[in-house]
């Protein structure tokens, strides 16, 4: 184009009006081009957040809300089924450390790369692919009377123990977490096998000619260098024990016995679809989105520390 | 590295065998108590076609895998033609405030449905959208989205802006250049998000029960989930469609393993 304008005239600014506009198009088509996106999550994220933050004030039954004030957050603060909630959350937390530990474990086994490896590593993965649905069918037959558990233990030689762990109050939310532990295992190892297939071979060949054991080396150098990996595994696993359990609760226990393995998602739904109190639901799923929210901003500065 | 010695070496291949069974054991249970009779179930011993032979009377998968197969392929078609551009756009052609957006965005990620699932629901029945799959559609494809646009606009950013700037001059336009240059260029981050949704809106139970209202429309997941929690449905048919529902996510994963690992250590791995 620039070529055409005869360069008598304005030999400097033609070039410039026509990099201007240039400019201007790329910025324009990239607003078109991200448009779409965009408008996706804010109709169906962002809007429904606000929408939230206005229900949590109101008597909602999902037809017509009438506005209640903040006095809905003082009385769901008072709902003992809120408390029980996070504190089942809460329970489930201590099985984050075997969630990580038992995958660390694997992950290290498949590095000593023994024949067969790759075959142990892809039947390893394999339950990561089926539906939690399905998961928690099996797990529920797992820890039934008649399951698989207690065979277990009668082939042990206690024939007169026998339990049925989901069926009490006081041990459901144990089966629960185990069943949660059982899912984690595929992700994690997977990724722990990444963070070690990414550590120098020659750094551990180092510590082993100086005369470290292999414990040592593992505490020395292996654990610091997946340090990294054990974080980014820890924010999953906990926003996972957050907001992925519903399938596994839904088909085990229906939240039950009682409330006992009620989790703060599966609150939200009994409160909004079984009992039809819309208000609190929303709400409960504000609080469940602060808490989200806390452990998302450490997830993204792990992501973004190493950009 | 050194060989560990021989005794080492069994001990090593002794754990691993056992935590291969134990990772088995869901599947070892599936297929062995789908092959028994209701009766033969609940006396312990036996063997048996029948849960597979009225498989299709108890529960219709071919309805729901049929189910399953449109609500995903139309979700992970919007979140690919939905992120891809986008993905480019936030690497290449940049315009003013197209950080903080994009930050946004990548932080909706971080939203889970449940937290928003009340206002969600009532938005989508209020646009008459649960009556088929739309609104599931909808739903999973935004739930998505945030996920394929950080993949896409991290994947694109390792493209060299000049094969974009070249694409510009020769007069290709940026609708020319995206179609062109970006979408080929793509195909391994494409692959990454499709199965990674793939699996995870095929294996999805909560927006499916929710937001598709036909019964006769549900995906096979929710169907297997609400028989299973309705507790009236004989345990070697519920398993025996546990197999269906689980084969294509399997499939899935074995074919592609390796854009799965991609893309679950997504942002780390670089």
């Amino acid at each position: 184009m620039s070529t055409t304008i005869p360069t008598t005239e304005r030999p400097t600014f033609a070039p410039r009006v026509r990099r201007l506009t240039l400019k201007r198009r790329r910025q324009l088509s990239g607003v078109l081009f991200a448009l779409p996106a965009i408008a996706l999550v804010v109709c169906f994220i962002g809007i429904p957040i606000g929408q939230a933050v206005y229900y949590s004030f109101t008597q909602w039954n999902g037809l017509t809300s009438t506005w209640i004030g903040p006095s809905t957050w003082t009385q769901a603060f008072h709902n003992t089924n809120l408390w029980t909630a996070l504190r089942n959350n809460g329970l489930l937390l201590l099985s984050v450390p075997f969630a990580l530990a038992l995958p660390l474990g694997i992950a290290v086994l498949l590095h000593q790369r023994v024949a067969g490896w790759r075959i142990f590593r892809s039947i390893y993965f394999l339950p990561t692919a089926i539906s939690w649905v399905v998961l928690g069918l099996v797990a529920e037959r797992f820890f039934a009377y008649q399951g698989t558990l207690n065979s277990i233990i009668h082939a042990l030689g206690f024939s007169h123990v026998s339990t049925n762990m989901l069926g009490y109050e006081s041990e459901a939310l144990i089966a629960l977490g185990i069943t949660f532990v059982f899912t984690m295992i595929g992700t994690n190892t997977m990724l722990f096998l990444t963070g070690l297939a990414t550590l120098d071979p020659s750094l551990e060949e180092a510590a082993r000619i100086d005369g470290a054991g292999r414990w040592r080396i593992f505490r020395s150098i292996t654990l610091p260098h997946l340090s990294r990996f054990i974080q980014l595994a820890f924010v999953m696993t906990v926003i996972a024990l957050f907001s992925a359990l519903f399938s596994l609760i839904f088909v085990m226990t229906g939240g039950g016995p009682g409330y006992a393995t009620t989790t703060m998602e599966y609150l939200i739904y009994e409160t909004g679809f079984n009992q039809g109190d819309f208000g609190t639901a929303a709400l409960y799923g504000l609080i469940l989105f602060v808490i989200t929210g806390i452990v998302g901003v450490v997830q993204l500065r792990l992501i973004g520390s190493n950009e | 590295m050194k060989k560990p010695r021989r005794t080492g070496r069994w001990i090593l291949f002794g754990a691993m065998v056992v935590v291969a069974i134990v990772m088995l054991y869901p599947f070892w249970v599936m297929i062995i108590t789908s092959l028994k009779s209701e009766s033969q179930f609940l006396s312990g011993g036996g063997f048996s076609w029948l849960s597979w032979s009225n498989l299709t009377s108890v529960i219709p998968v071919g309805q729901e895998v049929l189910s399953s197969t449109i609500v995903c392929s139309s979700s992970i078609l919007i979140i690919l033609c939905v992120g891809l551009p986008a993905g480019f756009a936030f690497s290449k052609l940049r315009f003013r405030m197209s950080t903080v957006v994009f930050l946004v965005i990548v932080s909706a990620m971080m939203v889970p449905l449940q937290a928003i699932l009340m206002p969600e629901f009532v938005n989508v029945t209020r646009l008459h959208l649960t009556g088929g799959y739309l609104g599931a559609i909808l739903v999973y494809a935004s739930l998505g989205t945030p996920f394929s646009v950080f993949l896409f606009t991290t994947y694109f950013r390792g493209v060299p802006d000049e094969l974009i700037e070249a694409g510009i001059v020769d007069g290709l336009g940026y609708f020319g250049a995206l179609w062109r240059l970006v979408l080929p260029i793509a195909v391994p981050a494409i692959a990454t998000v499709t199965v990674l949704q793939f699996i995870q809106i095929w294996d999805d139970l909560l927006v499916g029960l929710l937001f598709i209202q036909n019964t006769s429309e549900r995906p096979i997941t929710v169907g297997l989930a609400v028989l299973a929690a309705g507790r009236t449905t004989s345990i070697p048919e519920l398993m025996a469609g546990s197999i269906i529902s689980a084969l294509p996510a399997m499939l899935v994963y074995l074919g592609f393993q390796r854009y799965l690992v991609k893309g679950l250590t997504m942002g780390i791995d670089r």
